[in-house]
């Protein structure tokens, strides 16, 4: 390896490290009361407290999302690759879980009324 | 007659030359399927954690071939697994895509920068930028921002394959050079 790819690694190490507190500190601001369970046929909000086993309509089939004790995950989806149900569970303002086969998004955190999530888009 | 004769060989030569492109091209981007194949078929442990393989062949070509070459390889391989998969034209295409296209562009622009990057920094730029695309793209396309927190991991483990899959792109080329495929 040469000194730039050291440089570099160095780098997309420092990236990596950043980025998780970067992201979950700018999102932390969120009011995180709702979850916001968005798929192809519309847009749910269900209060985080409730404990509850959704089933959402997909591009391509069925997700299952759960929502327990301040938590949500999705624990079953038709997609083949299941990246939402590994993705774990939720709990804080701002996650996200999604399942892009499905066009299925769960988020912690409904729209917010002050226009910024627009221009962050 | 003499200047003919010549010409002719001129021309097979020419020809010769254009043909083990082809070929190599061709070999490459079935490589490539290949590869995208089997790893479309490795469930991946963590959300966006990836082998990257299928980026050898792109790697390969880039080096062996030139950018133009190496962008078909990627793009072609894209479609060809996407139809193989039935992903093609549903969402997850735009993620294969827009990562596809980053990692090139990332090992193009390293590969030909004047600070001296191996291949594997080269591959380590393509891993990383292939990444940070897809995460992009899919915070994009769900409006949740918050998808972007589980890029950390998927980084940390593009650096890993990132080395591994340059070290191997190198030894390809390495049993390349003086091969009948390249001509040299």
């Amino acid at each position: 390896m040469t000194r730039a790819d050291r440089l570099l690694a160095v780098g997309i190490l420092a990236l990596a490290l950043a980025i998780g507190p970067v992201v979950s500190g700018a999102l932390a601001f969120v009011p995180a009361s709702t979850v916001m369970i968005k798929g192809p046929s519309g847009t749910t909000e269900v209060p985080l407290g409730t404990d509850a086993s959704l089933r959402v309509t997909g591009l391509g089939g069925d997700v299952r999302v759960v929502l327990k004790s301040g938590q949500v995950r999705v624990e079953e989806s038709s997609c083949p690759d299941h990246v939402c149900v590994r993705s774990g569970a939720i709990s804080s303002a701002g996650q996200a879980l999604t399942c892009i086969p499905n066009g299925v998004t769960v988020r912690i955190g409904g729209e917010r009324d002050d226009g910024l999530d627009a221009v962050a888009r | 007659m003499d200047s003919t004769l010549s010409h002719a060989s001129v021309s097979a030569g020419v020809s010769a030359k254009v043909t083990r492109r082809t070929v190599l091209s061709g070999v490459l981007l079935a490589g490539a399927c290949i590869l995208g194949l089997l790893e479309a078929s490795v469930a991946s442990p963590v959300p966006g954690v990836r082998l990257g393989l299928a980026n050898i062949a792109v790697l390969v070509a880039l080096v062996v071939l030139g950018r133009g070459q190496a962008l078909a390889v990627s793009l072609l391989r894209v479609a060809i697994v996407g139809i193989a998969t039935g992903s093609l034209f549903g969402p997850t295409s735009a993620l294969a895509i827009t990562g596809a296209l980053a990692s090139w562009l990332a090992m193009a622009a390293t590969l030909g920068s004047r600070a001296r990057f191996s291949l594997v920094g080269v591959s380590i730029a393509g891993a990383a930028a292939h990444v940070l695309a897809q995460f992009g793209t899919a915070a994009f396309i769900t409006g949740a921002p918050g998808v972007l927190s589980f890029a950390s991991v998927a980084l940390v483990a593009s650096l890993l394959f990132g080395i591994a899959t340059g070290l191997s792109a190198r030894f390809v080329i390495s049993r390349l050079e003086g091969s009948t495929l390249t001509g040299r």
